[in-house]
C-alpha cells in the first residue's frame, strides 16, 4: 500500500495503543496545567482577590459555611442584607459552589494542609477549568473518537468564552456549573448509547449537582427531554432512550428537589413541564410498544389513534388548567426575556438593567471564540453526516445555545462548550483526512478510509445495530451510509495525493491553532483577568498604576463606622459592601425585591427633601456613590442613574418620571443645561458636591461625560460628605439626624451658616372677625 | 445586637448627683451685667440654696469660657442680659444651639428690644411679635403701668401648680407648629402686644382689619419651655423682671405674688430636677426563658420589659417609677408590625412588661419604645433583634394532613418490593417474552 510519507512498519498494534493511551494522558494534563496557567494573569497582574460582585457574595457566604457548619449555613438569616427585610440565605442561593468549597476546605484542612479559604475560592474556577476540559473530552470521545476529544478539551480550556467566567477569582456559580453541564451531558450520552440506568443515574446526580450550583439548571432540564423527544419524533425509540430518560428524570427531579431554593419547582413551574411530559410521552410510547406485540396491526392503529388524541388531549389541558388555577407557576421574566428581547425593558426594568442580560453584539462572538465560530457550523454539519442519538443531540444542543447566546450575553457561557465540541469533531476530522498516510490512488477499497467518514467506521455499525433495534431505520441515515460508502469502481477515485497538498493544509491548520492560542492569551489578559474591584492604568512611561478606590472606600467604611451602619447604595454594590466593608446594605445584587430597589431608586432620583423620610424610615447612616467624572471611569452611578429613574418609576409612576431627567431637547446632561429634576436629585447633587472646587475656579470638567460642569456646585443640607476615595470613585456621604430643635435641616442649615430667618408671623387660629 | 439608647446625659451627670439636685448637675452660668446682678438676688439665693453653684460673667466678658476642649462647662445656663446687643464671641444663637446640643439647659429672658435672643427665639420656633411691643394689659385696672401684668396662675399644668398670680413684664411670643414647645404660662385673654406709648390705638386699628395680625391672647406665651432632641431643656421667658427681686416681693391684690414660686418651679423644671424620667433597661426574652435572644423566630412568644425610673429632686435619687399609664412598645420593621400597651407589672416599681406573639414575617426588627408628653422628659428606646423564619428542623416533623402522602409513599415502596420479588422468583416464559427487550 502507497504512502504519502513513510510509516514505521515494525510496531506491535500493543505498542501503538499503549503510546497512543500515555499521550492522551500526557495530552491531557498538559491541558489541565495550561487551562489553569491561562486562569492566572489576574493573581499575577493584580493579586489573589474575588473579583466583580456576585462572587463576593459567594465569598461571604462559604466562609460562613467554612467556619460555621453546613447546617448552620443552611439556616443563616442574614439580617445585613437587604435591610430591615434581611434574606433567608439558606433558601435563596445554590448553594453547590460553597459546598464544594467547603468540603475542598476540610478535606485539606483534614490533611493538615492550613490552606486560607480566600485561596481555595480563588483557585476553584481554574481549578474546575481543568475538570471542564476532561468532561468535554469525554463528551467529544462519544461523539467521534479521542483525538476529537483532546482537540476540545484543548478548545475549552483557553477559549476565552470560558475564561471571562472562571478566571481564578471570579468565584461564581458558572465556575463549577460547565463542568457539570458537560459531565452531565457525558453521562445522558454514554446512558442513551449503552441503555444503561447506571449512567442515567449517574446522569441525574450530577444533575442534582448541577440544580445545587446554578440556575442555569433549567438548561438541562429543557435539553434532555429535548432531545427525548426528537428522538422519539424520529421514530428512534428504545429501550435505551427509555432506561436513560426514566431513570435519569425520576432519580434527577427527586434529588432537585431536596435543594431548598429549588423545592417544588420542577414539579409546578412551567420551565420544568417539558421534561415532565416527555418522562410521560415515554410511559405512553413503551406502552404502546407494549400493547402492540400483544394486537393486531388494525386494532392497533385505531387504538393508538384514539389513544394518543386522549392523552394529548388531557395533558394540556391540564397543564393549562394547573397554570390558570397557579398551581403551576407561569414562565418568569426572565424566561420571556429570552423569547422576546424586548420584554424586560418594556416590564421589567430591573432585569434589563443588567449589563449581562443584554443582547450580544457581533464582535464578541469571535473575541469569545476566534476561529471556532466558523469551524462551529462545519462541525454541526458533520454530525448530521452521522445522525446518531448523541449527534442529534449536539444539533439541537448548538440550535439551542447559539440562539440563546444570541439574546443573551452571559449564554455565551452556555454555547462556548458546544462550539469547542463541534469545532473539535470538524478539525479532528479534518486533520485524520489530511494526515492520513494512505494515497488513495491504487485500491478503490482503501478510499472508504477517506473523506469525512474516516474513523466513523465502527461507530456507523454501531448506528446501524442502534437503528435495527429501533421501530422504523432512519432513512437519513441510510442516506449518508450509502454516501458515506463510497462509489463503486470505475468512477473517478477521489481522495488526496501527495505531500505537498497535505502539507498545505496541515499548515494552515496549525497556523489557525498558533493564532487561536495567541488570541485567547491576549484576550485573557487583556480583557477578562481584571476584578474591577481594583482597576489598572497604564502611567505615561508604561508602568502600571492601580486604582484602588473601592476598596479604599469600603476598608474606610469599615474602620470608622459602628457595625450596625447601614449603608445605602445602588443594588451593584450591596454584596461588595457586605463583603468587604462587613456593614448592613439596604439592597444588593440579589435582585429579588423590585420595591426595595425602586425605594432606594427613588431616594436617589428624588430631591433632598423627598429623600430624607426616605432614608430616615430605613436607618440609613451612609449613603455610598460611585463617581468618575474626575478620572474617565464611565461605570459609575450617573451612567446608571436612568435605570434607578425607570425602576422607580416602575413603582412610583406620579412621582418620578423619566422624561424630567432629560433637557427639553431630549439629551442627558449634567452640565449647567441639565434639567431641574437631575439637578436636585440626589444622586446628582452626591456625584457633584464639591467637585468644581477641585478646578480651582477653573472649567470643571466631568471626563466620563465630557461635559462641563457648573462652577458653583450643588449644596447639601441633609447629608454630610462623610469620605472620598483618592481619585473620587467612591464617595459616601453622612446622613444627618433629625434636628436638634426639631427643625427641617434646610433652615437649621441656613442659621448655621449664620443665615437671616425671614419673620414670620403667628399662626392665626380663628378665623378673622367680619365687622 | 443589643443597643440600648438612653439619654447619655444621665449618665454624665452621676457624678453630680450627690450635691445637687438636679438630675444634671449644679455647675450654672448666670449671664448678667453686672449692674443688675443685684436686682436678682432673691432668686440667685433660691438657687444656691437648692445646692447649685453660680457662676457669673457679664455678657461682654470672655471667661469663664461656655464651651472648653469641645465639652460644655456648665450643666445649666442662665441668660439674664435680656437687653445686650453684644455678647462675647462665644455667645452666639449659633454657639448657643451647640451648647444645647451638647446637653446644657438654658433658662433665657426676652425683651422688647430686638437682640441676638430674639433671633435665636426663632429657631425655637417661637414668634416675636414686632422689636418694641411689649404686652400690654388694661385689665385688671391697677396703679402700675399697662406694661407690668399680674397673670393668673390658678390652674394648675404639668409644669406649674396652682400658685397667686404672676408679675409680668415683657414681650409675649406666638408657638410655632413644633411639638416639642411646652407653654408654661399663657398670656391673659385681654392682654395684647403693643407699643406702650401708643395706648389702645393698636387695637381699634386691628379691629379695623377683623383682628388680622394682631398679637393677642391667651394663646400667646410669656414663659415657654422646650425639649431638644439631646434632652436638654431651654425655657423662654417673656421678661426677666418675673424673677427680679422687685416682682417676688410685689403684692398682688393683698397677696404675695407667685413669682417666687414661679421661678422655682421654672428653674426646677430647666434644670431637670423635675418630670424627669429615664429607661433604666429594657430586656427581652422567650416566655420561658429568661435570657435574651440574638434573634426570634417567627411566631414566638417574646416579652419585653423596660425599668424607668424617675428623678427624685428632694433626695437626689433616681426612684423606680410605675405611674406611665399610656406607655407604648412597637414591634417595628418599616412599620409597627405590633403596637401595644405596655403596662406597669403590679408588685414590681418601674417595670413595665409585655407579652407578645411575633408577627409571621421575618426580617430586622425594632423594639421601640416612644413615649413623648409635653414637659416630661422624652423616652426613647430601641433594640434591634432579627426574626428568622423556623429551622430546618424547627418544622413540624409529621403532618396528619399528610396522611395520603404517606400511603402513597409506603404502598408504592411495598408494590415495587412485591412486584421484583415476583419478577424475580417467577419464571413464567410469558413475562420473558413480553418484557425482555426492557430488562436489557
Amino acid at each position: 500500500m502507497p504512502t504519502a510519507f513513510p510509516l514505521p512498519s515494525d510496531l506491535s498494534p500493543a505498542t501503538v495503543t499503549n503510546t497512543a493511551s500515555l499521550l492522551r494522558i500526557v495530552a491531557l494534563s498538559l491541558i489541565s496545567g495550561a487551562a489553569i496557567a491561562s486562569r492566572l494573569f489576574a493573581v499575577i497582574n493584580f493579586e489573589s482577590i474575588i473579583h466583580e460582585f456576585d462572587p463576593w457574595f459567594n465569598y461571604r457566604a462559604t466562609r460562613v459555611l467554612a467556619s460555621k457548619g453546613f447546617y448552620e449555613f443552611w439556616n443563616w438569616f442574614d439580617p445585613t442584607a437587604w435591610y430591615p427585610l434581611g434574606r433567608v440565605v439558606g433558601g435563596t442561593v445554590y448553594p453547590g459552589l460553597m459546598a464544594t468549597s467547603g468540603v475542598i476546605y476540610n478535606f485539606l484542612h483534614a490533611l493538615n494542609l492550613p490552606v486560607d479559604i480566600r485561596n481555595i475560592c480563588v483557585m476553584l474556577a481554574p481549578g474546575f477549568s481543568a475538570l471542564t476540559a476532561w468532561a468535554t473530552y469525554m463528551f467529544t470521545k462519544e461523539l467521534k473518537d479521542e483525538s476529537a476529544g483532546l482537540l476540545a478539551a484543548a478548545f475549552i480550556g483557553i477559549v476565552p468564552g470560558y475564561i471571562s467566567r472562571s478566571v481564578a477569582g471570579s468565584y461564581d456559580n458558572e465556575a463549577i456549573a460547565i463542568f457539570l453541564l458537560m459531565f452531565t451531558f457525558f453521562c445522558w450520552i454514554k446512558a442513551l448509547k449503552l441503555g444503561s440506568a447506571l449512567f442515567g443515574t449517574l446522569a441525574a446526580v450530577f444533575y442534582f449537582y448541577m440544580v445545587a450550583a446554578w440556575g442555569g439548571y433549567v438548561f438541562i432540564t429543557n435539553m434532555i427531554p429535548l432531545h427525548g423527544l426528537v428522538l422519539i419524533l424520529m421514530g428512534r425509540f428504545s429501550s435505551r432512550l427509555y432506561v436513560a430518560y426514566s431513570s435519569w428524570y425520576a432519580i434527577g427531579t427527586l434529588s432537585s428537589m431536596q435543594v431548598p431554593f429549588v423545592g417544588f419547582q420542577p414539579v409546578s413551574t412551567s420551565e420544568h413541564m417539558a421534561a415532565l411530559g416527555v418522562f410521560g410521552l415515554l410511559q405512553i410510547v413503551a406502552f404502546t410498544q407494549l400493547v402492540r406485540s400483544h394486537v393486531s396491526s388494525k386494532q392497533f392503529q385505531d387504538l393508538l389513534f384514539l389513544a394518543l388524541v386522549t392523552v394529548g388531549l388531557l395533558g394540556f389541558v391540564g397543564v393549562v388548567g394547573l397554570t390558570y388555577k397557579g398551581v403551576i407557576a407561569p414562565w418568569t421574566g426572565r424566561f420571556y426575556s429570552l423569547w422576546d428581547t424586548g420584554y424586560a425593558k418594556k416590564h421589567i426594568p430591573i432585569i434589563a438593567s443588567v449589563s449581562e442580560h443584554q443582547p450580544t453584539a457581533w464582535p464578541s462572538f469571535f473575541m469569545d471564540l476566534q476561529f471556532l465560530i466558523f469551524l462551529f457550523p462545519a462541525g454541526v454539519v458533520l454530525c448530521f453526516h452521522q445522525l446518531r442519538d448523541e449527534h442529534v443531540f449536539v444539533i439541537i444542543y448548538a440550535a439551542m445555545a447559539s440562539y440563546f447566546a444570541g439574546v443573551m450575553v452571559r449564554l455565551m457561557l452556555t454555547l462556548t462548550p458546544v462550539v469547542c465540541v463541534a469545532s473539535a469533531v470538524a478539525f479532528s476530522s479534518l486533520l485524520d483526512t489530511y494526515l492520513d498516510a494512505a494515497e488513495p490512488a491504487e485500491a478503490a477499497d482503501d478510499a472508504s478510509e477517506t473523506a469525512s467518514a474516516s474513523g466513523s467506521n465502527s461507530g456507523s455499525k454501531k448506528a446501524k445495530k442502534a437503528t435495527a433495534s429501533a421501530a422504523t431505520p432512519g432513512s437519513a441515515l441510510g442516506d449518508i451510509v450509502a454516501a458515506a460508502t463510497p462509489a463503486k469502481k470505475g468512477e473517478k477515485v477521489k481522495g488526496i495525493f501527495g505531500l505537498d497538498t497535505r502539507l498545505a493544509i496541515i499548515v494552515n491548520a496549525f497556523g489557525m491553532l498558533a493564532f487561536f492560542v495567541f488570541h485567547c492569551t491576549w484576550a485573557t489578559a487583556n480583557a477578562y483577568s481584571s476584578p474591577s474591584v481594583v482597576l489598572a492604568s497604564t502611567n505615561p512611561d508604561g508602568s502600571q498604576h492601580i486604582i484602588d478606590d473601592f476598596r479604599e472606600a469600603y476598608y474606610w467604611l469599615r474602620q470608622n463606622t459602628p457595625e450596625t451602619a447601614v449603608v445605602m447604595s445602588w443594588w451593584d454594590y450591596g454584596y461588595q459592601i457586605a463583603g468587604m466593608a462587613d456593614r448592613p446594605t439596604l439592597v444588593d445584587n440579589n435582585t429579588w425585591n423590585n420595591t426595595h430597589i425602586a425605594t432606594v431608586g427613588k431616594a436617589m432620583s428624588s430631591s433632598e427633601e423627598v429623600a430624607y423620610p426616605i432614608l430616615r424610615k430605613h436607618d440609613v447612616d451612609y449613603v455610598l456613590v460611585i463617581f468618575g467624572g474626575l478620572l474617565g471611569y464611565s461605570g459609575d452611578d450617573i451612567n446608571k442613574f436612568l435605570w434607578m429613574v425607570r425602576i422607580a418609576q416602575g413603582v412610583w409612576p406620579e412621582e418620578i418620571q423619566e422624561p424630567n431627567y432629560f433637557t427639553p431637547q431630549g439629551e442627558y446632561r449634567v452640565d449647567d443645561k441639565a434639567s431641574t429634576a437631575m439637578k436636585n436629585s440626589l444622586m446628582y447633587k452626591m456625584s457633584y458636591y464639591r467637585f468644581a472646587e477641585l478646578f480651582g475656579g477653573g472649567q470643571a470638567t466631568d471626563r466620563v461625560r465630557q461635559q462641563q460642569v457648573p462652577k458653583i456646585g450643588p449644596t447639601l443640607d441633609y447629608l454630610d460628605e462623610a469620605y472620598t476615595t483618592e481619585n473620587w470613585i467612591v464617595r459616601i456621604y453622612e446622613v444627618r439626624k433629625e434636628d436638634l430643635l426639631g427643625r427641617d435641616l434646610k433652615s437649621a442649615n441656613a442659621f448655621a451658616k449664620g443665615k437671616k430667618r425671614k419673620r414670620s408671623k403667628p399662626v392665626s387660629r380663628r378665623r378673622a372677625i367680619v365687622n | 445586637m443589643l443597643s440600648f439608647y438612653s439619654l447619655p446625659l444621665f449618665f454624665l451627670s452621676l457624678a453630680g448627683l450627690l450635691h445637687a439636685k438636679s438630675s444634671d448637675g449644679d455647675s450654672v452660668l448666670v449671664l448678667v451685667e453686672n449692674a443688675h446682678k443685684k436686682d436678682f438676688s432673691l432668686f440667685f439665693d433660691d438657687l444656691k440654696e437648692q445646692g447649685y453653684s453660680l457662676t457669673f460673667r457679664a455678657p461682654k466678658d470672655e471667661k469663664p469660657a461656655v464651651v472648653e476642649y469641645d465639652v460644655p462647662a456648665f450643666s445649666h445656663i442662665i441668660i439674664l442680659a435680656s437687653e445686650s446687643k453684644n455678647f462675647a464671641k462665644d455667645i452666639t444663637p449659633q454657639s448657643l444651639v451647640e451648647i444645647v446640643s451638647g446637653g446644657t439647659n438654658l433658662l433665657i429672658g426676652l425683651s422688647p428690644k430686638q437682640t441676638p435672643l430674639s433671633s435665636l427665639a426663632a429657631e425655637f420656633s417661637l414668634v416675636l411679635p414686632p422689636p418694641g411691643t411689649p404686652l400690654i394689659s388694661f385689665f385688671p385696672e391697677r396703679k402700675d403701668p399697662v406694661s407690668v401684668i399680674p397673670i393668673d396662675a390658678s390652674l394648675p399644668s404639668t409644669i406649674l401648680p396652682a400658685m397667686s398670680p404672676v408679675w409680668f413684664s415683657g414681650v409675649p411670643f406666638a408657638h410655632g407648629n413644633n411639638p416639642r414647645l411646652v407653654p408654661i404660662l399663657h398670656a391673659p385673654a385681654e392682654s395684647f402686644a403693643a407699643d406702650s406709648q401708643g395706648g389702645a390705638d393698636v387695637l381699634v386699628d386691628a379691629t379695623e382689619k377683623g383682628g388680622e395680625g394682631l398679637w393677642a391672647g391667651s394663646q400667646l406665651s410669656v414663659a415657654s419651655g422646650f425639649q431638644a432632641a439631646g434632652g436638654a431643656r431651654v425655657t423662654w421667658l417673656g421678661g426677666v423682671d418675673m424673677l427680679s427681686d422687685k416682682f417676688f416681693k410685689k403684692q398682688v391684690s393683698k397677696a404675695k405674688s407667685g413669682n417666687a414660686r414661679f421661678a422655682r418651679e421654672v428653674s426646677a423644671w430647666t434644670f431637670q430636677e423635675s418630670l424627669v424620667l429615664r429607661i433604666d433597661s429594657t430586656t427581652h426574652h422567650l416566655v420561658n426563658s429568661t435570657t435574651p435572644e440574638e434573634h426570634y423566630t417567627t411566631n414566638d412568644n417574646i416579652v419585653f420589659t423596660a425599668h424607668i425610673s424617675r428623678f427624685h429632686p428632694k433626695t437626689a435619687t433616681w426612684e423606680p417609677y410605675s405611674g406611665i399609664k399610656d406607655l407604648q412598645l412597637e414591634f417595628t420593621m418599616l412599620d409597627p408590625h405590633i403596637r401595644t400597651a405596655l403596662p406597669a407589672v403590679a408588685g414590681s416599681p418601674g417595670t413595665y412588661s409585655v407579652t407578645f406573639r411575633a408577627p409571621d414575617r421575618h426580617g430586622v426588627f425594632k423594639f421601640v419604645v416612644d413615649y413623648k408628653r409635653k414637659g416630661w422628659t422624652h423616652l426613647h428606646s430601641s433594640t434591634t433583634v432579627a426574626l428568622v423564619p423556623p429551622r430546618h428542623d424547627g418544622y413540624p416533623r409529621f403532618l396528619s394532613a399528610a396522611w395520603p402522602y404517606y400511603a402513597g409513599a409506603i404502598s408504592t415502596s411495598v408494590a415495587f418490593f412485591v412486584f421484583s420479588a415476583a419478577w424475580l422468583a417467577g419464571e413464567s416464559r410469558e413475562g420473558k417474552k413480553a418484557k425482555g427487550g426492557k430488562a436489557q
